[in-house]
């Protein structure tokens, strides 16, 4: 399987401190990784970091140049734009348009298709902010596949949705690993989630990133929702 | 004015008419992206601080003639050249414009206190007007006409400059507004997918810059600020789409500018003023019928 994502050493932080260092981890066409660690332990800053939103402060990263797809959370995004479902599916499709060129028919095709995907086609003319959380999160898997990624980087997309509609994100994207051969990375504090469905999970915490779900590791992590 | 019919009213008026028509399609345009991106308390400090760069202009005229040579000639016939005047106070509300949006969004990237921030910008532009107007030796009717939003008597060359600007600035929020959108809704995304959020973000101060510099020197604050803000609120409540909020948006506009249009005429109102108060029934449906935000 073609590797897509490699940190080799890596350090990211802001303002050329690093919060996090010596970062290692490879995903792999078809593979699925979880990234799980407590609040403020430097998920986003790590997911940032592989994104390119901020600079590699040492060590390596080697990233698909085009073929990335993002969600973010969807807390993230303002409810204030009045946008509908087809609108921000269609948004991930303006990476390939220029100031002058229009949506196509054949891209508001791919939109749909991506949307049916996603099990939401009927809902495309509805307000997003309208949705429940669950459905927005669809909506955004929906908006990244638009630009055909190879690699796909969740950001906490199961957080604030009921336990039935996390597994239904989680069997979409083991679908989309399996079927269209994607890698996907996926940033969350649910441990237990990531433990039952995601193969590979390494824990980030104090400025490290750590591989495998270890006994330990585990204790630790719960610890620190606990606590 | 009871003596004089419609047709003639519109007739005389025909210059400002069609100057407020421009900017009822297109200040809500912009005015759409200012409030979903919750700055809609630029699109009223701005026109203040042009307003107020304009009257410093007035104040300094009588200087800049004899020390920079510009304009040339007796600075006080310089007001009964409309060309004149015009480029004057551009220069004048662009420098200021430019340079209110640069600090409102340098402070504003600090964080707290927006509201207060921009409040206080538009409390400091206000006294700076009539401190600047007091001072100013020519000009003080014409700020006077500004901010009272009596714009009747804008003749050609205003309605032009109102005109390309407004066709400016629709023209390049047509041709950039998927850009301007993903950038303004979701910049990570937009860095993601290859956009210069710095360029568009950019791009979207000028236009709001260049439209608030030439709307406030030729239909006063008064105006410009209620067509950014009005419509857009009350589209912001019924829209299901951004395409269907812009629409109404700009469609709300131009019901403002009509509406404000005959009320002005059968109550004898200043043309700025009316066509903000009939912005404001624009809101009533939302407060009557209390529809859920889409």
């Amino acid at each position: 399987m073609s590797r897509l994502l490699k940190l080799d050493g890596a350090a990211f932080g802001y303002g050329g401190r690093p919060l996090l260092q010596g970062v290692n981890l490879e995903v792999h066409a078809g593979g699925m990784l979880g990234i799980i660690g407590p609040n403020g332990s430097g998920k986003t800053t790590l997911i940032r970091g592989i994104l390119g939103l901020i600079p590699t402060l040492s060590g390596t990263v080697t990233r698909p140049k085009r073929d990335l797809g993002y969600v973010p959370q969807r807390e993230s995004l303002d409810a204030i734009f009045p946008l509908s479902v087809e609108e921000v599916v269609q948004m991930g499709a303006y990476g390939r348009l220029s100031g002058l060129r229009l949506l196509s028919r054949a891209e508001r095709r791919l939109a749909h298709s991506q949307l049916t995907r996603v099990g939401l086609a009927e809902r495309a003319r509805e307000p997003f902010s309208r949705l429940s959380g669950g459905q927005r999160q669809r909506v955004l898997i929906a908006r990244a596949l638009m630009s055909t990624p190879r690699l796909l980087v969740l950001d906490e997309p199961t957080s604030g949705v009921d336990h039935d509609t996390e597994l239904r994100l989680l069997e979409l994207l083991r679908t989309l690993c399996a079927e269209d051969g994607m890698g996907v990375l996926l940033v969350s504090h649910h441990l237990a989630l990531l433990r039952q469905n995601v193969p590979e999970v390494l824990l980030v915490d104090s400025g490290k990133v750590e591989r495998g779900a270890s006994h330990a590791m585990i204790e630790r992590m719960e610890h620190c929702q606990h606590g | 004015m009871d003596e004089i019919s419609w047709l003639e009213r519109i007739e005389l008026f025909r210059w400002a008419l069609l100057a407020a028509l421009c900017a009822g399609l297109v200040c809500p345009w912009i005015g759409s992206f200012l409030l979903v991106r919750r700055t809609s308390f630029q699109g009223i400090a701005l026109p203040q601080i042009s307003l107020a760069g304009v009257a410093l202009g007035f104040c300094l005229l009588p200087w800049c003639s004899r020390v920079l040579g510009w304009p040339s000639g007796n600075p006080e016939a310089m007001l009964t050249d409309p060309h004149m005047a015009m480029n004057y106070s551009l220069v004048w509300g662009g420098l200021f414009s430019l340079a209110g949006l640069g600090l409102l969004l340098f402070f504003g990237r600090r964080g707290e206190g927006e509201t207060a921030r921009i409040a206080a910008a538009f409390a400091l532009a206000n006294a700076a007007i009539y401190i600047f107007a007091r001072y100013a030796p020519f000009g003080r009717n014409e700020i006077e006409e500004l901010l009272h939003g009596e714009i009747q008597f804008l003749g050609l060359h205003e309605f032009e400059m109102v005109a390309v600007t407004c066709a400016c600035v629709a023209v390049l929020l047509g041709l950039f507004h998927k850009d301007l959108l993903l950038v303004s809704y979701d910049s990570d995304s937009a860095r993601i997918l290859k956009k210069s959020v710095l360029g568009f973000e950019a791009l979207l101060l000028v236009l709001v810059a260049l439209l608030v510099s030439v709307g406030t020197m030729t239909l006063g604050p008064t105006l410009l600020f209620g067509l950014l803000v009005l419509p857009p609120l009350s589209a912001r409540r019924f829209a299901r789409s951004m395409r269907q909020f812009q629409l109404l948006s700009a469609a709300g506009g131009l019901f403002s500018v009509v509406a404000g249009v005959v009320l002005s005429f059968e109550l004898d109102l200043p043309l700025g003023a009316a066509i903000v108060a009939a912005g404001g029934l624009l809101l009533l449906p939302g407060f009557v019928l209390r529809t859920p935000r889409a």
